[in-house]
């Protein structure tokens, strides 16, 4: 039978400095898109269609080719579709529109006129958006603080505390900053993703310092055991995600492909920061925090 | 007994699991249908209900229309009195708009439920009428929205749309909503039916003579829904006689109307006949059923009904009936006397503030089977890197038959309390199938590190070591998760709570049997 083991990394051979450099760069580069995303357009992400507002009518059109279906779609409404998406399982189209004077029950009468089979109709008033975005936001930044202040009551250390905190804010903003270039937008898909990325960022963090901090035994072979756990861990989620991703995306389940698509990249971001930012923070706080 | 007191965590999870089991396929535990409801087709072989977006069917959530003034003083007019002055005061609104609650001795509320008013219309209009008042804000009155909410639930009902839901939420900023599901039913059905205020009133329409000259007067609101006793189910009609809904008047209300029909001429000798819609200057007296200020119905009386009116007997047996131009109008105007008129309008147009959906039942299926169709994928995933990673069967198959069980118990538990399953809900099963194998893999990895587990004492403090770091984990997902779950992000709401639950069942059940299972399969001493 295959197995894999977790490779032993020689840390011996990196100092602190050069461990920390990359996640923190990298770190750097993600608030800076982030930045630059939100003083080019006003907002940190792109908001989607449950912040924004609009409306998003999923149709199965009955044309000989993808051309001819996007054509008739564009001639049967009388707004031009903000975007327009084909989904691969069933051939039906996915195409939203923004919050504009014309209201849902026009674009639905449009097509049904079309003779367009309808398969779903989300509708979001500008308003309400605007009221749920305030909700999601707020509730990524009350989630990451219980999770600071309950992380801090663990480890009751600084050091190791801030460590893990550190990684999981950068776990969440790497993501974050992946969605602007790659034009994803915001959507509650995306939040819950974000969400999930705490709690599941976080476990292998814990798992580290816990077996740093509180067992008895050498550092370097403390870290191998954790990571051994660790690496396990995250990679078997990345492989559910990475498959789950691809079969919703298939399907056309945007909720399960938003969730998939932000934890890849959360998860692949936190097996940087949790073994290189975290790890090198520990390694100086064991050799020289506590000497201090 | 030895064995079953060391086991006691196993079986407990044997316990937990056959308890899903019966939850789910029991026919005993069915939740509870609304009468008649033909909802069963998309129950299938288990009790799990579904949510809209896998079962097919209409959303909206939407806001009351209205404006509020708190802490009126009414100067000791009467709640009637004091709507009746304000109305007088607003431009676009009628006295059925406004509505005036006494909360205390010397006031109460006042609220406007038309399109178009603003806060600031509403203050002018109280100060021009000489009542003290509060802040004025958007929104209507808690009794408001419970009053709605009960007469969208009874028009919901009527109109036979089985399985609908209309409840209250509240959003964290303290909005108030309207939500409104009714599965396997179209979005402009639904839409009809909620957006329609549904005020019922019977006028009388008829010719008075004048200067000499015949003239129409239209005397409205002789009957208004309060004067009904009964309200019959909307009748076909037939042998020339049109569509109608038969109603019985209240003992009150009869002599009033009687003397009305008489002093107006629809009761006249030998009863009249209405042309309201041919030609309404010619029209003998006519009674007009109106709905939403559309007139849905006119007729005139039958002659024997005149004269059991002009006899004044018929009073003493107040039957009646309303008659309309069609069945859907008879029904409509059935639904509506039954359930009443909706206080305030649902903000739903293209400014509204509210949201809709729509989902049709094929899509909802084929959602159904392609979710599970990808929790399954996302299972493979998991056992594959599991299989990989440790080699052996009896470490890795236990833990994927552990965190597999972790979900039957969730579903089993969403059908013992009747929690709709939807696609947030999915995600949120996959979220606790890869935080369980995580912990699976902690306590793995702890139990068996350096070399084998011989001693069973051996095994307990590496078990617990191991529970230390899943217990930090655990907390910190239940934290990140809890704000979803209290926070009525609607949509989400779903996903959080299963997370947590799955959380906490794994915790506290699944994960320490695994626990038990793999020293059983590890440890020599039994």
């Amino acid at each position: 039978m295959v197995t894999f083991e977790v490779p032993e990394v020689d840390y011996t051979r990196y100092t602190n400095r050069q461990l920390a450099a990359v996640p923190v760069a990298v770190l750097v580069v993600a608030l800076l898109v982030i930045a630059g995303w939100y003083v080019a357009t006003g907002a940190p992400v792109t908001p989607g269609l449950d912040f924004t507002g609009g409306t998003e009518l999923r149709i199965a059109v009955d044309a000989p080719s993808d051309q001819a279906a996007r054509e008739q779609i564009r001639a049967a409404f009388s707004e031009e579709p903000e975007s327009i998406r084909s989904v691969p399982s069933d051939g039906t189209y996915v195409v939203t529109f923004k919050a504009s004077d014309v209201g849902a029950a026009q674009l639905e009468r449009q097509a049904e006129d079309a003779g367009f089979d309808i398969r779903s109709i989300d509708s979001v008033s500008a308003s309400f958006g605007a009221e749920t975005q305030r909700l999601a936001l707020g509730g990524v930044a009350l989630a990451f603080v219980g999770m600071s202040v309950l992380v801090f009551l663990l480890f009751r250390t600084f050091v190791p505390s801030i460590a893990v905190v550190l990684s999981a804010f950068s776990d969440i903003v790497i993501p974050v900053a992946m969605m602007n270039l790659l034009g994803i937008e915001l959507s509650l898909g995306t939040v819950a993703a974000l969400l999930m990325l705490i709690g599941y960022s976080v476990d292998s963090d814990i798992l580290l310092n816990n077996h740093i901090l509180r067992r008895s035994g050498d550092f370097y072979e403390s870290t191998y055991r954790a990571m051994r756990t660790g690496v396990t861990m995250t990679l078997t989620s990345l492989a559910a995600m990475i498959v789950m991703t691809i079969t919703a995306t298939v399907f056309g389940i945007q909720l399960l492909s938003a969730i998939g698509t932000i934890l890849v990249f959360g998860l692949a971001a936190d097996l940087m920061n949790t073994y290189m930012l975290n790890l090198s923070l520990l390694r100086w706080y064991k050799y020289e925090g506590v000497a201090r | 007994m030895g064995a079953l007191r060391d086991n006691w965590r196993v079986l407990l999870l044997v316990v937990f699991v056959l308890a899903s089991t019966f939850a789910l396929l029991s026919p005993t535990v069915a939740p509870d249908e609304g009468p008649g409801s033909p909802g069963a087709a998309s129950e299938g072989a288990t009790n799990l209900k579904f949510g809209l977006d896998l079962s097919g069917g209409t959303r909206i959530r939407a806001p009351l229309v209205g404006v509020t003034a708190e802490e009126v003083q009414f100067g000791g007019d009467s709640p009637g009195q004091v709507e009746r002055n304000v109305a007088a005061q607003l431009r676009g609104a009628d006295v059925t708009d406004v509505t005036a609650r006494q909360t205390s001795q010397s006031g109460g509320t006042v609220e406007v439920t038309a399109d178009n008013v603003t806060q600031s219309d509403l203050a002018t209009a109280l100060d021009a009428a000489g009542y003290g008042h509060g802040e004025v804000r958007d929104g209507v009155t808690a009794q408001t929205r419970e009053e709605t909410v009960r007469i969208l639930e009874d028009k919901i009902n009527q109109a036979g749309l089985s399985g609908g839901t209309v409840q209250e939420v509240t959003t964290a900023s303290g909005e108030h909503f309207i939500l409104i599901e009714v599965p396997g039913e179209d979005r402009s059905e639904v839409l009809d039916l909620v957006q329609s205020r549904g005020t019922v009133r019977v006028d009388v329409y008829y010719p008075v003579e004048r200067n000499g000259s015949t003239e129409y007067q239209r005397d409205r609101a002789v009957l208004e829904r309060d004067d009904f006793q009964t309200i019959g189910a909307a009748q076909q009609g037939g042998n020339g006689q049109p569509p109608h809904v038969p109603v019985v008047l209240t003992q009150e209300t009869a002599p009033e109307f009687q003397q009305k029909m008489v002093d107006t001429g629809v009761a006249q000798r030998g009863g009249s006949t209405c042309t309201y819609e041919e030609n309404r200057q010619t029209t003998g007296p006519c009674l007009l059923v109106v709905v939403d200020d559309r007139v849905v119905g006119s007729f005139g009386m039958h002659p024997s009904l005149a004269s059991s009116m002009r006899s004044g007997d018929w009073a003493s047996d107040p039957s009646f009936v309303l008659q309309t131009q069609n069945f859907s109008e008879a029904q409509e105007l059935s639904i509506n006397l039954n359930a009443g008129a909706l206080p305030a309008k649902l903000d739903l147009g293209p400014d509204g503030e509210g949201t809709s959906s729509y989902i049709s039942p094929t899509q909802g299926e084929s959602f159904k089977t392609d979710s599970v169709i990808t929790g399954l994928i996302a299972v493979f995933a998991v056992s594959g890197v599991v299989f990989v990673r440790y080699g052996e069967a009896k470490v890795a198959l236990p833990m994927i038959v552990t965190a597999l069980s972790e979900v039957v118990i969730l579903l089993g538990f969403a059908a013992g309390i009747g929690y709709p399953i939807d696609l947030a809900v999915v995600a949120g099963f996959i979220a606790v199938i890869g935080t369980g194998v995580d912990d699976l893999i902690i306590i793995a990895d702890e139990v068996m590190a350096e070399g084998q587990v011989r001693s069973r004492r051996v095994f307990r403090s590496r078990f617990r070591k191991a529970f230390w770091v899943i217990g930090a984990a655990a907390a910190t997902t239940i934290i990140a998760m809890s704000p979803l779950a209290v926070l009525s992000l609607g949509d989400l709401q779903g996903f959080a709570i299963f997370t947590i639950l799955g959380v906490i069942v794994g915790v506290l059940v699944t994960r320490p049997a695994y626990g038990d299972i793999l020293r059983s399969l590890l440890t020599d001493d039994r």
